[in-house]
């Protein structure tokens, strides 16, 4: 196995096409070294992007930009994701109890993986975009395009994530994120992230309702039917009631874990708490 | 075999190793610090947490090889930062019995240490947090917490 | 009967602390390489149960840096009986060959191979072929039980012959009975789960083997070794380090042997450290029982008889057949009946875990208590305070009992010497403000919204130590300065054994805890030590450890009396100072005393006590508990939530009290874990562990629980050193049950541990 950590976009380029499927990038490295074994035959070379100058977090006129390499605790500790139409970027962070690996690990990485962690979910409900850089160029993607399946997603050999973009809310939007877990420091059971934007009238102008880890599909869904019942309604407490009901179209997995029925009423739960607090947040805005 | 540097507890080790090992493997196995521990190898238990560049990280989880260049201090660089003197928190730990068979307590310094270093007077609450991610088997979190509320005390009343 | 001390009952530091928080206490695995080490790894078997028809190991050992490869075809076969009592070889998890043609769990040792480092082994273990016959296999306990199951091993029938134990007249009992209740309860798998991950160096030189590893059974594994390699016990030495945690887990293992076989075919020291999956699946794991409770009541309350038959699950190569422990004595009625029985699986080894057989046995039975005292319309409290087991009653189905009749063909009675049940009861009570928050059956403490809180609680007791874990060999040493060395095999498993022995060697010598140095772990230098489990080393190894003390103290005293002109049988010794009672300026310092010429002699003392002694069966100290629980349960979510917890302890003189509060809150927090989300899932169909790693086998963390209020209640023992019983494994007794009835207390419903979302959940369903 061989072991590159370029200094420039170009030269890791070049590693990814020689490399192809073989090759696997690596920042954090939690998810590649707590996966060494099983992934010991199918890596050629690890590929350390450290070094290309992709951790950063800066706010433009398109919204908020955050370099792949960036770790979630640099996210968490960082201004601009604290508080505000970005808070939940925090909070998300801080709903993970080991300090150790919000060290480590980045959010190209959890983007990368999807799967049992937080980020994915949040991002989702932000619509964010996904920065894909190659020897071909740089492409942009959807969240909602760019996971495939557990585990899998839309990057061709050759290619490695940037950067992600979250859009600018508008005014009056509030976040919400809410998780389920065995014990305090555990993978994602189940984990939901909401958004709502309200207009001067206490109007649902948009809504966003995702749940993750819990999927039958591997990846963060969003509710069709809990977000239909929300947009274009006063939103109250029983509205979101209704809306986290509606969320049975969150098809879940069944597994030694816990059984999909706990997870859908824990999707269903979850989406009641997250929804309460993204209205809360989004109504603070109003006032503010 | 690559050929690195690791600058461990302020001295400077050429080690080789294979990219797949983890910072870990090559402190306790090639250079012979046994004093971090390794429970789990798999970023679920805590007891190889070091300090690298100043934050607490799971050297499990961590090539080694990419560890190149970075300050690593790791337990037994504790008492000499010390002046050769038991760290208040290290002190804490032996009166007020933060431990049973010991495995996870190098682990729980180093996290200890990282927080104090940065939050002098935490909450109970937060210095859990700041332990979050580590276990104890013997279950003695009572007295772990105990030991590193006290220590915070007495850095304070020392500073 | 008290006595003042000095040393005893102070929360005093333990010996290894400096070097635990520095890391410099060196574990199995931080043992350095010797010269020429090779390192070890383990192909394992995919199937539950299979023959190896063929095994082709030449690519593996073609590959450059491989020293040597083992198979069953090496042909190393332990003989049965080696250790000298019957107890120790059936439940050693024998299995004959140590690495036999037929694999008998998933997991199960195949080959071996020793390399010159670690990724040559790993990549030797893929070189080698192996042709499997696939075996019926069993998994289920009643299956396993069964005229037509599948022989799980290669000897035996799946289910030993029960261990029965009777007293007065069942049948009459039942009868005086004004109600009978039947309860059958099982739990989950729960596994040690130490975060240390043990680990092996064996070397020979010629003929001559020594083996550094850590266990808590430092002889057995000496006796184990002279078995297998058919060699004295004057060419084996073991060396056992501290273990990070054991909880029952390394004694009786396998694995420790491979290296030492590896490392004859090598002829080469090796090095094997188990994985954390290995650490999960391949070891052991507490035994899931399968009980059956009857118990018989009159209208007041009183119980009238008592019946249990407790299904014990062996695993692969298990061999329990007798009481794991003893608590059906919980209770003292006039009839009972107590049947033990093991039965094989085709699962992991099932053996010890701290509190075997009382955590689960306490939980049945204290279960039904708990139904009855529904059925009477009875405060729980009320009820373990009328029926409850007290000083002097007859430990009926005593181990001891076994043994006496196996070795001796004897019936001998065991006679409890201390109860403080009746105080920890009344004590937990009012600690957790049961009078206020018990507000009848089928009332729940309090309801918010879709909280709902529940109290429970439940007792339990446990052994303190057993006599046929053997004699206790210990010296103490005084050296030329007063400071002494105290030799012992006791170990250390993180208990702080090392530091509770020199406290009652301290007390007695008159010095302090500091003046101490512990030499332990060398089978070679240290006298027989009962194998640490058990919880005898408070109990019953200190009686050796004390008496070794005093017979140095005795000879302290001879001296100073020539050095004082006195009367042996007048001194006193304290603070280190050896003095003339009643005119203290007339003394000596024990720095002086061994370090001053004696006239007949022209030189200063040399002194060594010693004392080899065996513990006396018939009269047994046993630790009792009561625990008391307050959890929440969420309705919505189906979750539970622990709020409060009380635990209250009789085990005597508290010789160290922090070490022994980290013992009660150990046993919580373990309890815990084994109350919700320490589980080892098994795969229905292969029976592979599927939460083989802390990823998804859930230990408690520090934000989980709420910190638990510890009382001890100190009843003194009259044959325990200074009063004193045992602690380690009771702790985790009572703590299941206390939760388990406080969740039936908020929502009516009867969850056996796990209690898990999933259950709860259903519990929570309109019944239909």
């Amino acid at each position: 196995m061989e072991y590159y950590s370029p200094t420039d976009l170009n030269e890791a380029y070049a590693l990814l096409d020689k490399y192809g499927e073989d090759a696997i990038p690596i920042a954090g490295s939690t998810f590649y070294m707590g996966h060494r074994e099983e992934l010991f035959d199918e890596v050629e070379a690890v590929i350390n992007i450290k070094q290309l100058g992709l951790s950063y977090i800066r706010q433009d006129g398109d919204g908020l930009h955050i370099g792949a390499t960036t770790t979630l605790n640099e996210i968490f500790a960082h201004g601009l994701t604290r508080k505000g139409p970005f808070g939940i970027l925090a909070t998300t962070v801080q709903e993970l109890n080991i300090n150790e690996v919000r060290n480590m690990a980045t959010i190209g990485g959890e983007v990368c993986i999807a799967g049992e962690v937080d980020m994915p979910t949040t991002l989702l409900a932000y619509d964010a975009d996904i920065v894909i850089g190659g020897s071909k160029g740089v492409r942009r993607m959807s969240m909602a395009d760019f996971h495939i399946g557990y585990l899998n997603n839309a990057l061709e050999p050759g290619e490695m994530v940037l950067e992600v973009q979250l859009p600018q809310p508008p005014a009056n939007t509030g976040g919400g994120f809410a998780k389920f877990e065995r014990t305090a420091a555990d993978l994602p059971i189940v984990n939901v992230a909401t958004r709502i934007s309200l207009d001067d009238a206490g109007v649902c102008t948009d809504a966003r309702v995702v749940a993750g880890a819990a999927t039958l599909s591997g990846i963060p869904e969003r509710s069709g039917a809990a977000e239909a019942a929300l947009l274009n309604q006063v939103i109250d407490a029983a509205l979101i009631e209704a809306a986290a009901a509606a969320s049975a179209d969150v098809a879940c997995i069944n597994d030694f874990r816990v059984s999909a029925e706990i997870r859908s009423l824990w999707v269903k739960c979850g989406i009641e708490d997250a929804l309460k607090r993204a209205f809360a947040a989004a109504r603070q805005g109003e006032q503010s | 075999m690559n050929a690195i540097n690791l600058k461990i507890n302020k001295e400077h080790y050429d080690v080789l190793v294979k990219p797949h090992w983890s910072l870990a493997y090559v402190i306790r196995e090639k250079v012979g610090l046994t004093g971090t521990k390794t429970g789990c190898e798999m970023g679920t238990c805590g007891s190889c947490t070091l300090l690298l560049d100043g934050k607490p990280v799971f050297s499990c989880l961590r090539m080694a090889i990419d560890a190149q260049g970075c300050d690593i201090r790791t337990i037994e660089g504790v008492e000499e930062e010390n002046n050769g003197e038991l760290h208040p928190l290290q002190e804490a730990f032996v009166q007020d019995h933060g431990m049973q068979c010991g495995f996870c307590t190098p682990g729980m310094i180093i996290a200890a240490k990282h927080l104090l270093e940065h939050n002098p007077d935490p909450t109970e609450q937060e210095v859990r947090e700041a332990i979050g991610g580590h276990l104890c088997r013997c279950g003695t979190y009572i007295r772990i917490v105990r030991s590193i509320l006290n220590a915070a005390a007495v850095m304070r009343a020392g500073s | 009967m008290t006595t003042e001390t000095s040393v005893i009952g102070k929360s005093l530091p333990m010996l290894d602390a400096y070097e635990k928080v520095t890391g410099k206490l060196k574990y199995a695995g931080d043992m350095p390489a010797h010269h020429r080490m090779h390192y070890a790894k383990v192909l394992r078997s995919p199937y539950a149960h299979a023959r190896v028809v063929s095994i082709d190991t030449s690519a593996a050992e073609a590959l450059p840096g491989v020293s040597a490869v083992i198979t069953h075809q090496d042909d190393i076969t332990g003989k049965q009986k080696t250790c000298g009592t019957p107890w120790v070889d059936p439940s050693f998890n024998f299995r004959g060959p140590m690495i036999s043609e037929e694999v008998c769990f998933v997991g199960d040792e195949v080959a071996a191979v020793s390399a010159v480092d670690e990724d040559v082994a790993r990549e030797a273990l893929k070189l080698i072929e192996v042709e499997y016959e696939e075996l019926p296999a069993v998994f289920d306990l009643e299956e396993a039980m069964r005229a037509d199951a599948p022989q799980v091993r290669p000897w035996g029938p799946n289910t030993l012959p029960p261990s029965l134990f009777e007293w007065g007249d069942i049948e009459q009992g039942f009868a005086e009975a004004d109600m009978i209740l039947e309860n059958r309860v099982t739990m989950g798998n729960q596994q040690h789960a130490p975060l240390d991950r043990n680990a092996c160096i064996a070397s020979w030189e010629g003929d001559r083997l020594s083996v550094w590893t850590s266990t808590q059974a430092l002889f057995w594994m000496r006796d184990a070794l002279t078995d297998f390699f058919d060699l004295s016990p004057s060419k084996v030495r073991v060396y056992s380090t501290p273990t990070g945690g054991s909880f029952g887990l390394w004694w009786g293992n396998n694995f420790m042997f491979l290296a030492a076989a590896l490392a004859r075919k090598s002829k080469r020291p090796v090095r094997l450290v188990l994985t954390r999956d290995e650490v999960q699946t391949t070891v052991k794991r507490r035994e899931r029982p399968l009980i059956d409770v009857k118990i018989g009541l009159t209208k007041d309350g009183r119980m009238t008889a008592q019946s249990f038959r407790h299904i014990l699950d062996n695993g692969a190569y298990g061999n329990k057949f007798d009481p794991y422990q003893s608590v059906a004595d919980i209770y003292t009625t006039e009839h009972g009946r107590v049947e033990f029985i093991g039965v094989a699986t085709n699962l992991v080894t099932a053996g010890c875990m701290r509190g075997v057989g009382d955590l689960t046995l306490a939980y049945a039975i204290e279960q039904t208590v708990d139904m009855a005292a529904e059925k009477l319309d009875m405060d729980p409290v009320e009820f373990h305070l009328m029926n409850h087991w007290k000083t002097g009653d007859i430990c009926h189905t005593s181990q001891e009992v076994v043994f006496a009749k196996l070795l001796f063909n004897k019936n001998p009675q065991v006679e409890l010497t201390s109860s403080g049940l009746a105080e920890c009861i009344t004590r937990g009570a009012d600690a957790i403000d049961w009078s206020n928050k018990w507000k009848g059956w089928g009332k729940p403490s309090s309801v918010e919204g879709h909280k709902v809180r529940g109290i429970g609680m439940g007792i339990s007791t446990h052994i303190s130590g057993l006599a046929f874990f053997g004699f206790n060999g210990i010296t103490v040493k005084v050296n030329p300065d007063g400071t002494m060395a105290l030799t012992t095999g006791i170990g250390r498993m993180g208990q702080a054994g090392d530091t509770t022995q020199a406290m009652v060697c301290a007390e007695v010598m008159g010095v302090e805890l500091e003046d101490i140095n512990v030499i332990d772990g060398d089978s070679e230098v240290c006298g027989h030590t009962m194998v640490t489990f058990g919880s005898n080393g408070m109990h019953m190894v200190a009686r050796a450890t004390k008496a070794a003390a005093e017979h140095a103290r005795e000879q302290l005293l001879e001296y100073a009396a020539k050095h004082l002109e006195a009367n042996a049988a007048d001194l006193d010794i304290k603070d280190r100072r050896v003095f003339v009672k009643g005119s203290e300026e007339r003394g000596v310092t024990l720095k002086e005393l061994m370090s001053t010429p004696i006239y007949e002699y022209l030189a200063p003392p040399e002194v060594i006590g010693s004392a080899s002694k065996g513990v006396e069966f018939e009269k047994a100290g046993k630790m009792m508990m009561a625990d008391f629980a307050e959890v929440e349960i969420d309705t919505r979510t189906a979750q539970m939530k622990l709020l409060k917890f009380v635990a209250v302890h009789d085990s005597g003189t508290i010789v160290n009290p922090a070490v022994c509060e980290n013992q009660v809150a150990g046993g919580y927090y373990q309890s815990m874990g084994f109350s919700t989300t320490e589980h080892l899932v098994f795969d229905d169909e292969t029976g592979a562990i599927l939460n083989p790693n802390f990823m998804d086998y859930k230990l408690m963390g520090p934000l989980d629980m709420p910190d638990p209020e510890i009382m001890f209640e100190e009843v003194y023992d009259e044959h325990g050193p200074f009063g004193a019983k045992g602690i380690g494994e009771g702790v985790t007794c009572a703590v299941p049950i206390a939760i388990s009835n406080a969740v039936y207390n908020a929502i009516g419903a009867r969850i056996d541990p796990p209690i898990t979302p999933d259950k709860i959940l259903q519990a929570l369903k309109p019944k239909t």
